[in-house]
């Protein structure tokens, strides 16, 4: 086996951005976890603590609380992305006048900063000053307060994130869809199959790697959320949106809390993981195995 | 002969000496010439203080003395964010930093930032002659150490006041309603009882009149800190309740079983009052912070409230932002019996002495060009017309600037009060640990603004809370 030197060369430039960026804040973050840190303590040192920051999460009501409205928001953001995502990419899909027109203005909100959606959000939203109150009081008679209706403020920031994410998923699956050979689709025709049935057997399996590869990354940016949320509600009202993100800066910076918070952080990364995995084994590798039988 | 022609000589010879000497320069081109094309780096809040010194003060300091200076205006968090990561790390990015009272204590604590009465002292080519540390208000006392060394140069300094619309509180139709209906003359409140009373009577009016008018404003947010600070900044210091309730003296006590206040019947008592406050507050309250309740007043939605030095003027000065300009009264906080007279003793204070200074980190890679800058936004002369641009009042000399009468005028006597009675108000507790307890406490306080635990029950919560982070963080044994 000759050695592929030209290839490592042409690696080096990335394993390098990698690990400068990538790796060694890994382990100084992993290192700081272990250690009780917080410069503005009596004693601004680091002092070793062994996993006492982590046998303290375990216990943490706060951020156990922000795990489970992490990951209630996750769900509810991610499942209506890609359901709508898709619709609307076989809407474009489709011919009808000004189709190339809505396929360019639905993608303006990949195009806005975060922290600009949550401000213009929380504009549309403030009691007695935003359009959205203002409308569901005329129309609905119904009082949007998201200083106190948790739920409200909860789903505020779902109904956010997917104004925001949607057009990637449709990009997504719409460039997976137009990509998909005609043949499968006129024979499963010619055999009789009606919509649903082309959709399930057919257009679902050949797009699979399409939405997985977006549900992986919108789960992964949906665990981290934090510049639109903190806009719209600062983790309000009580810790009804402090997302796990939130809770970290709120830990690590306000707080100084150094050592609890690059804690949390390796946690929060750990179980990004192992839910990414567990997709993958759910949807993929199941399925692999059954096909090798 | 020869004399005459002797001085006629000597004339022409100084004449042409004088032609060829460079022109005698004041001390800023003289001091800065050393530090030509130095970039000063600073970082601040935006508020119009911070614009003013980006706007005007840099580019005429630079016109001066050839020192670049670029200042950053960002947001409060942003701003405490990029700062303490730049001294934290020594990366020496910054030259200036903004430090808000509250956290200048921390900043002390940790060594960051240079002393500059110390620097002058050492280096006199650097002290410019319009500079002097004793113009400064007494509210520079908050940015000096024990041996009265200045660590930052005050730059903005409001007092929390009471406001009152004017237009309504002298309006005879609305005068008879309220003493028709309480059986008292309307005037602006001095006692809690009082105060709550005139609100409940405008949410009244408001609702009956069909107008989108209420009686109070509420910084009663649920999810930012700026709620936690109207009650321990505003509230609870007049009932009597100082320094958020912990005792320093005490081994940094909060819990009455400790000997703290945190969680005192004063505490509670003055909870349930702003609790009350907020409940006929206009219905964004739940969601404001210090911003919101200026432009809540400003819009004309409110007919009294504590809002904050810094939105007070604007309100009361600024036709394009305020629709309530020359309707606006000032006062002080209204208080309970007796709590006015303790602070007058000096036992105590009766609300929130904000503001900030800019200091010089220790990490800064410029600190002798950064001192000229800090002399130079300190000097007597930039005072007046900064005050009328961006209405904050920092040195003694600025009170009887003609410019800053004719202000105080529009602003219905606020600097008047600040000269007078600013005295009464302090700002933040001496506490190096601020943000800290504030943070380890706010998860409880936003369940008492939900209504998910009872006041009572939730202040004892936050005594215990404030506690057990004290204790995690070394201060209390």
């Amino acid at each position: 086996m000759r050695p592929n030197t030209v290839g490592w060369l042409m690696l080096a430039p990335t394993i390098a951005i990698l690990g400068i960026f990538g790796i060694i804040p890994f382990i100084y973050v992993l290192y700081v976890s272990f250690h009780q840190w917080n410069p503005f303590g009596a004693s601004p040192d680091m002092i070793y603590n062994g996993a006492n920051n982590f046998r303290r999460l375990v216990f943490d009501a706060e951020f156990l609380t922000s795990i489970a409205f992490t990951m209630k928001f996750a769900f509810f953001a991610v499942l209506s992305e890609i359901a709508l995502g898709y619709l609307l990419a076989q809407l474009f899909m489709k011919e009808f006048p000004g189709r190339g027109f809505f396929r360019t203005i639905h993608t303006l909100p990949l195009i806005v900063a975060p922290i600009v959606v949550g401000s213009v959000w929380r504009l549309m939203t403030t009691p007695s000053i935003g359009i959205i109150p203002y409308l569901l009081k005329s129309w609905f008679g119904y009082d949007l307060n998201i200083g106190r209706d948790a739920t409200a403020a909860f789903a505020l920031t779902v109904i956010m994130d997917i104004w925001h994410w949607t057009p990637l998923v449709t990009l997504t699956l719409l460039a997976a869809l137009l990509a998909l050979p005609k043949e499968p689709f006129e024979q499963a025709q010619i055999d009789g199959a009606n919509r649903r049935q082309i959709f399930w057997h057919v257009t679902l399996p050949m797009i699979r790697p399409a939405i997985l590869a977006t549900v992986f990354i919108r789960l992964m940016d949906a665990l981290r959320t934090v510049d639109e949320v903190w806009m719209l509600t600062s983790g309000g009202p009580g810790a009804a949106t402090r997302f796990v993100g939130l809770h970290i800066w709120k830990i690590v910076f306000p707080k100084t809390d150094y050592g609890y918070g690059a804690a949390i952080s390796v946690i929060v990364l750990y179980l990004t993981l192992v839910m990414c995995w567990l997709l993958y084994v759910a949807l993929v590798a199941r399925r692999e195995r059954k096909r090798t039988f | 002969m020869i004399k005459k022609s002797g001085i006629g000589i000597a004339a022409l010879a100084l004449s042409l000496l004088a032609g060829v000497m460079p022109a005698q320069a004041d001390f800023w081109s003289d001091a800065g010439a050393k530090y030509k094309g130095v970039v000063l780096r600073g970082v601040t809040e935006s508020t119009p203080p911070s614009n003013y010194i980006k706007d005007v003060l840099a580019p005429e300091f630079e016109k001066k003395t050839g020192i670049k200076v670029q200042i950053e205006t960002t947001s409060w968090d942003q701003m405490y964010d990029k700062a303490i990561k730049d001294m934290e790390a020594k990366t020496g990015i910054y030259d200036m930093v903004y430090i808000e009272q509250d956290i200048i204590y921390a900043y002390l604590a940790r060594n960051f930032l240079v002393d500059i009465s110390k620097s002058l002292k050492d280096d006199p080519s650097l002290k410019a002659a319009e500079f002097n540390e004793t113009h400064f208000t007494t509210f520079a006392n908050y940015f000096k150490n024990g041996s009265g060394d200045l660590f930052g140069i005050p730059m903005e300094a409001f007092i929390k006041v009471y406001l009152y619309r004017t237009d309504l509180f002298s309006d005879p139709k609305i005068k008879e309603a309220f003493k028709k209906e309480t059986g008292k003359e309307l005037a602006p409140a001095k006692t809690h009882q009082e105060y709550t009373q005139i609100a409940e009577f405008f949410t009244k009016y408001g609702k009956d009149n069909g107008t989108e008018l209420w009686g109070t404003t509420a910084q009663a947010h649920t999810g930012h800190p700026a709620s936690w600070y109207e009650f321990f900044e505003s509230i609870a210091p007049t009932y009597g309740l100082y320094n958020w309730g912990i005792d320093a003296k005490n081994n940094f006590a909060a819990s009455v079983a400790n000997g703290g206040q945190m969680n005192s019947d004063k505490a509670k008592a003055a909870m349930k009052y702003w609790l009350h406050l907020r409940d006929i507050a206009p219905p964004e309250s739940a969601a404001s912070t210090w911003t919101e309740v200026g432009t809540t007043f400003a819009a004309g939605r409110v007919a009294q409230g504590l809002v904050y030095g810094e939105n007070a003027a604007w309100i009361a000065s600024d036709a394009e932002k305020s629709k309530v300009v020359g309707k606006v009264g000032v006062a002080l906080p209204p208080t309970e019996p007796d709590v006015l007279k303790e602070v007058e003793a000096g036992k105590g204070y009766l609300g929130y002495y904000d503001g900030g200074a800019f200091g010089l980190p220790v990490t800064s890679k410029n600190k002798q060009a950064a001192l000229l800058f800090l002399q130079f936004i300190g000097q007597d002369s930039v005072q007046p017309d900064w005050a009328v641009a961006a209405p904050r009042i920092t040195n003694t000399a600025t009170y009887n600037d003609p410019k800053v009468v004719a202000m105080d005028k529009k602003l219905n006597g606020y600097y008047t009060m600040l000269k007078d009675q600013g005295k009464l108000f302090a700002g933040a507790p001496p506490f190096p640990f601020h943000a800290q307890v504030r943070e380890a406490t706010t998860p409880i306080f936003y369940k008492i603004l939900l209504g998910e635990v009872g006041p009572d029950e939730g202040l004892d919560q936050m005594a215990a809370a404030a506690e057990a982070e004290l204790k995690n963080l070394g201060y209390r044994k």
